[in-house]
């Protein structure tokens, strides 16, 4: 496999960061496709909100683990009222992973918005 | 850590290479008359009497081809030539490398009947049912490999040569990972054809043989010249030859091995003491230098990036390109995961024992590092 540089430097610094419990909500979901070999757990912290602090856990392959990273990323900072999805589309292009593993990506929403679901129930 | 995949040229064999290269060398065309050519056609015939020795033959049987490859093609599809003979059936195993499968394929098209031998969770063929198929079935060829090229399993080449022989089928055996790791006696074992190469046994790539028993017969595949006695035609590739037969007779087991034994033990113990980790296969039926390891919890393409710095593979190097896990792994019985999350390191002549420490290392910072990047992961991650 081929990976881009952006998803190598990011699979290359990828450590556990897991989110604090210091105020807000913190809500954890998850899912997972067994056929792409996709496990991934979004813990993800809102305050008055707004996410502020999002972290994946993830079984999965390099680009997998790269794109967690960056969506982590993105997330911060946004509203949780106007997640309605992420433009999974759009990191994987930002990253250059190729379509085929698209629905890894597509798994990682899943989780975000189980996330979101969760806030709205609270 | 991927000597089965290939291996660096000994400086011994460049040595002998290079009296064959340059205006001044013995460059001639080996088939030639003239003097040149004598010289050429001289040293091409010492490599293949160095070959000869080295697996138990006799020098006319040995045929050179561009590597293992053609020489699984050769024995294959030209045992079953452009007529069919009446026990038309070749058996074999799941666990082959690509060039015997696919040309079992090829042959299967043709009208062939290819069954595939059942083998147990090291990859050993069960001798007992080899010879109840053989009972059963008229059998022209059975093509078994010596050593596997993904986890080391060795096969037992003799019983199986004297099953095959007992019910008038002939034996090619793929012996790319067993020379210089293993004996290998072609005459005394029975065995009808051998594919050889020389780029396993720090030789160079590009170059190697089929043996081809006395009184055998298999139908060509190139023509062109009547090159190696109608077998492979084309013009003899002087220093390639020379390389190989230099690399043959440097490649002594008996010398070798103690050494690799010594290194893949200390493999074995460091990472053996990752947990959760396993073994692929078994030590007691795997040649020392191959070392099939799975890693729980570990996704394997991730594994292979995070250990890019080891040269280290997830199977067969034809396959790692591929994200598929591994099939030889798969026929063993393991799950995709698992297969994926297996690595083969692979160990040789002129491996040290920093590189072997550094392979530990290393494995255990990486696997320890993704592991903790999804400590919940749930069961079917780890298995």
């Amino acid at each position: 496999m081929d990976y881009s540089t952006e998803v190598r430097r990011r699979f290359a610094a990828a450590v556990p960061n897991w989110v604090d419990h210091s105020d807000g909500v913190v809500v954890v979901a998850e899912a997972e496709d067994r056929t792409l070999g996709l496990w991934v757990r979004c813990h993800m912290r809102v305050v008055d909100s707004t996410i502020a602090s999002v972290a994946f856990e993830v079984f999965g392959c390099p680009d997998s683990i790269a794109a967690s990273s960056l969506i982590a990323e993105r997330l911060s900072g946004r509203s949780i009222k106007t997640l309605d999805q992420i433009d999974v589309r759009r990191v994987a292009v930002e990253l250059s992973i190729p379509t085929e593993k698209l629905g890894k990506l597509l798994r990682m929403e899943d989780a975000v918005l189980a996330c979101k679901a969760l806030v709205d129930a609270d | 850590m991927d000597y089965a995949a290939t291996t660096p040229v000994d400086p011994r064999v460049i040595e002998a290479m290079v009296q064959c290269l340059g205006p001044d060398a013995v460059f001639a065309n080996a088939a030639s008359t003239h003097g040149l050519g004598l010289v050429a056609k001289g040293l091409i015939e010492q490599a293949r009497s160095d070959i000869a020795a080295r697996v138990g033959a006799h020098a006319d049987e040995i045929v050179f081809t561009s590597g293992a490859t053609e020489s699984n093609n050769l024995a294959l599809k030209g045992t079953f030539g452009e007529e069919l003979p009446h026990n038309s059936r070749l058996l074999t195993t799941r666990i082959e490398h690509k060039s015997v499968l696919d040309s079992a394929e090829q042959v299967a098209r043709r009208g062939v009947a290819v069954e595939y031998l059942v083998t147990d969770a090291c990859g050993r063929v069960d001798l007992d049912a080899l010879a109840s198929t053989l009972q059963a079935k008229a059998t022209a060829l059975v093509s078994v490999m010596h050593v596997n090229n993904e986890i080391g399993t060795w096969q037992e080449i003799e019983a199986i040569a004297a099953l095959c022989r007992a019910h008038g089928a002939l034996l090619h055996v793929d012996a790319a990972q067993s020379v210089g790791k293993l004996p290998v006696l072609l005459e005394d074992w029975g065995v009808d054809f051998c594919s050889l190469t020389a780029h396993k046994i720090c030789g160079p790539k590009g170059i190697g043989a089929l043996y081809v028993r006395r009184g055998r017969r298999l139908a060509a595949q190139l023509h062109g010249g009547g090159h190696e006695h109608g077998l492979r035609a084309g013009t003899l590739a002087t220093h390639q030859i020379v390389g190989m037969g230099a690399s043959y007779a440097l490649a002594e087991p008996a010398s070798e091995m103690p050494e690799i034994e010594r290194l893949s033990q200390r493999l074995w113990a460091g990472l053996a003491a990752i947990e959760g980790v396993a073994r692929n296969g078994s030590a007691a039926t795997s040649i020392p230098n191959i070392v099939n390891v799975r890693f729980p919890g570990v996704d394997g393409e991730s594994l292979r990036l995070a250990l890019a710095d080891l040269a280290v593979s997830a199977g067969s190097a034809c396959n790692s390109a591929d994200v598929e896990p591994s099939y030889v792994l798969k026929s063993l019985g393991l799950s995709d995961v698992a297969a994926a999350g297996s690595l083969r390191f692979s160990i040789g002549r002129f491996t040290t024992e920093s590189e072997i420490d550094r392979a530990v290392e290393r494995a255990t910072e990486e696997v320890s590092r993704l592991r903790s990047l999804a400590p919940n992961a749930p069961n079917w991650c780890l298995s």
